[in-house]
């Protein structure tokens, strides 16, 4: 597709980048909202001690939210992080194939989704 | 802890720890540095790898417990007497439309795309 898949995850860092989870119909309904971060913060929560969560939602009015369909779990320690991507990597979540990827925590700080 | 506060709903997550599902060729972990084009055009595809998956091996998703699905609709039935709308074949309309749409989108990203083998695209309503 275009770039090296077998390169593998690069330098991990603390924040993890979960993908292929959740959409943006999901995201609009308030309590399905709230179950989708409970499930996902629980469940992190079992592989490594995680800090925070961010799951941008889709804004009335606005099309295009930058980072909706993406969830963000910001862990302690980046030890933390990779034992979690280990642990999910290919798990499903709503019967979805979940995939993951490292993000730059500056990127992460910034809300730069 | 909580446990009181409310009836313990089932978590999204599907399997226990060590149940993964792989799709060959299809990595589920992608490198840091990828532009949100590649990005996207990775994740459109592996959505397409995914739905092929489900509709050639039958795992489509229904949950065993009835009562975690979603109400059926009014049944139909053909004229042999058997029901049309099944749940099976709601599911598989719904996978094949979404398959679809990614294709067409896939296509437009990718003019080489090739898509699957099992993939026919829907017939078109001609109208008059």
């Amino acid at each position: 597709p275009g770039f090296n898949l077998a390169a593998g995850p690069g330098q991990p860092t603390e924040v993890l980048c979960l993908l292929n989870m959740v959409t943006p119909e999901e995201l609009r309904d308030d309590e399905e909202y709230e179950e989708i971060v409970d499930d996902i913060r629980e469940e992190c929560n079992r592989h490594g001690a995680v800090r925070s969560v961010e799951i941008p939602r889709p804004l009335e009015g606005v099309d295009d939210v930058p980072g909706v369909g993406k969830v963000f779990v910001e862990f302690l320690s980046v030890s933390d992080c990779v034992k979690a991507q280990q642990a999910l990597t290919g798990r499903k979540f709503a019967n979805r194939i979940v995939v993951t990827s490292f993000y730059e925590p500056e990127r992460y700080h910034r809300r730069d989704f | 802890l909580g446990g009181e506060k409310k009836k313990k709903r089932r978590s999204r997550w599907g399997g226990d720890e060590k149940e993964k599902t792989f799709i060959p060729g299809m990595p589920t972990v992608l490198p840091a540095n990828l532009t949100k084009d590649q990005e996207e055009a990775y994740l459109v595809q592996f959505k397409i790898e995914e739905i092929t998956r489900k509709l050639r091996t039958g795992d489509l998703g229904i949950p065993p417990n009835p009562e975690e699905r979603s109400p059926s609709p009014e049944p139909i039935y053909g004229t042999d007497g058997k029901r049309l709308n099944t749940r099976e074949y709601r599911m598989r309309r719904k996978l094949e439309e979404e398959r679809h749409s990614m294709i067409t989108k896939m296509i437009s990203l990718n003019a080489d795309f090739k898509p699957p083998v099992d993939y026919k695209p829907p017939m078109t309503r001609v109208s008059d």
